[in-house]
């Protein structure tokens, strides 16, 4: 990335911003909106990121409220039971998200997870539309749980949407983390914990003693409000350590 | 949407359980406050709280109307609360929810009830004309702990508001606008404070300043006005698991050291604003009142 261009709402793109590649069609993904023929507006403020491989454009933008897209991994609260689905909140004072009681590993119509109001799960978006539900599963195509299902113990920590989406960018091929966050893998290190992070701005945390797992959920929730940088979280992280 | 959202079951469990270890989500002492922000506006009599992510923001105006006809020496004095979706999207705009009636009932009880404000100084003639000092809270931002936030920044505006300064010869009465006479501070007789505690585990565990979250989980709460001479001027329960008297007791202590706290706070901001606002050392000059 040579420069960063920052757009606000309503600015078009500049046209020499578009991908390079000339095949196959444009993508927009979200912050983007298309108006015919050949303008592309911004929603909503934030900087522009290109693809020029895959021929995508889309705006990265920290604030607002997490909307749903295929294929996001979540943690959602069950808020009721129904007949034959969970109504779950990504977010609260939104729609509910519907999670099949038979889209977990090994659910049958007898054994189905016992899912009580308040509890949370860790899922895939498998429909998000704009007039239909939401859909979750807890289960591979193939019928494996792969890490998802009801996370038990532990606890929840909330971080802006942005600060999730970098958690989860996994690392490049030298090993260093893309989303320029460190903590859980110079925590790591030193302490044993399990981590979950949904989409939707949460973070589950559970280790074997309480005291850890606020200092590693305080950590994350106080580098994404304040912003740190790389150096900040490893220093914080070590500070962290001597600490405990 | 009229209700919060509930917290997990995973959170409300590892709340308790780390509270019984003594330690709070955000590392704190069970007694200590988040960071306090104590900021005034421009005008007169506009103050800014923010504890942790809580911001609260009141407002005094002052208009001069008749005197009700029981009160004919005492001026007016009216509180208005206000939650609105910015808080928080569980508030809603024209309903009153129960933590709307609790914050302005607290409010009334600890400042108009307990005299904080010397309402008969805001007689102008007797029977015909006083100030009427409006008060207006708004809730910025709900991240628990409304109560103290509130009551803090309605101190610290009451303190800080100046009135129109005002003339009587004979019959005919003057109100000098800001301009031709310096205005006038408001007589206050005290500084009430509102502390909550919240109590868990059957009272066993005893927190200030409670976050949203902690607020959420607790099973009572106790709130106490006071000022910094320890005299106590409310005290509320509102349901919630039952405390004893012993704990009520040490619960006055506690809140008596944070009541300090909270006064020598708010001098000194009002002091380095109005160090701020001095230019020259005018004000003094300016002013037509006469020390008493």
């Amino acid at each position: 990335m040579a420069t960063m261009t920052t757009l606000l709402p309503g600015e078009d793109v500049p046209s020499s911003q578009f991908p390079k590649s000339k095949k196959g069609t444009l993508t927009l993904g979200p912050g983007l909106r298309h108006v015919p023929p050949s303008t592309i507006l911004a929603t909503t403020a934030g900087s522009l990121q290109v693809d020029h491989k895959k021929s995508a454009l889309w705006l990265e933008f920290e604030n607002g409220r997490y909307q749903p897209a295929v294929g996001d991994l979540v943690i959602a609260q069950v808020h009721h039971t129904g007949s034959d689905h969970f109504f779950c909140s990504l977010t609260p004072h939104t729609p509910h998200a519907l999670l099949g009681q038979l889209a977990f590993e090994g659910a049958s119509k007898k054994t189905r997870p016992n899912l009580k109001s308040g509890d949370i799960v860790y899922g895939r978006i498998t429909k998000a539309s704009k007039w239909e539900d939401t859909e979750l599963e807890c289960i591979n195509p193939s019928g494996k749980a792969d890490g998802m299902g009801q996370l038990k113990e532990g606890m929840l920590f909330h971080v802006s949407h942005a600060f999730a989406r970098r958690l989860m960018m996994g690392t490049d091929k030298s090993g260093h983390s893309k989303g320029a966050v460190v903590i859980l893998e110079e925590m790591g290190e030193k302490i044993r914990f399990e981590v979950a992070v949904g989409r939707n701005g949460k973070v589950w945390i559970n280790s074997s003693s309480v005291k850890e797992t606020v200092m590693i959920g305080r950590l994350l929730t106080t580098a994404d409000e304040e912003h740190w940088d790389v150096e900040q979280q490893k220093k914080a992280v070590k500070k962290a350590l001597q600490d405990a | 949407m009229p209700r919060e959202a509930d917290p997990s079951t995973n959170e409300q469990a590892f709340l308790l359980s780390a509270l019984r270890e003594n330690i709070r989500l955000d590392g704190r002492a069970l007694d200590a406050y988040r960071p306090i922000s104590l900021s005034f506006g421009e005008d007169y009599g506009t103050a800014d709280v923010r504890i942790g992510k809580t911001r609260v923001r009141a407002t005094i105006s002052a208009d001069v109307v008749t005197p009700f006809v029981d009160r004919k020496f005492d001026g007016v004095f009216t509180i208005s609360t206000e939650l609105s979706p910015m808080a928080s999207p569980a508030f809603e705009v024209g309903r009153q929810d129960q933590t709307e009636i609790l914050l302005s009932r607290i409010l009334e009880k600890t400042v108009r009830r307990s005299g904080a404000l010397d309402t008969e100084s805001l007689c102008i003639v007797a029977g015909q004309k006083c100030f009427h000092i409006r008060a207006d809270i708004h809730v910025m931002d709900h991240d628990g702990n409304l109560v103290d936030a509130s009551c803090l920044a309605l101190i610290a505006a009451l303190l800080h508001f100046r009135r129109p300064d005002v003339e009587i010869k004979g019959e005919e009465v003057t109100v000098f606008s800001v301009r031709e006479r310096e205005p006038v501070k408001l007589a206050m007789q005290h500084q009430p404070f509102c502390v909550t505690t919240s109590c868990y585990e059957e009272g066993t565990i005893l927190l200030h300043d409670a976050t949203l979250l902690e607020e959420q989980c607790r099973e009572g709460d106790v709130l106490i006005s006071m000022n910094k001479f320890g005299e106590i001027c409310q005290i509320a329960k509102y349901g919630g698991a039952p405390m004893d008297g012993l704990s009520i007791l040490t619960c006055t202590n506690t809140v008596l050291e944070r009541v300090k706290i909270f006064d020598q706070l708010v001098k000194d901001r009002i002091a380095e604003d109005e160090k701020r606002r001095d230019v020259g050392g005018l004000i003094a000059e300016l002013s037509a009142e006469n020390d008493r």
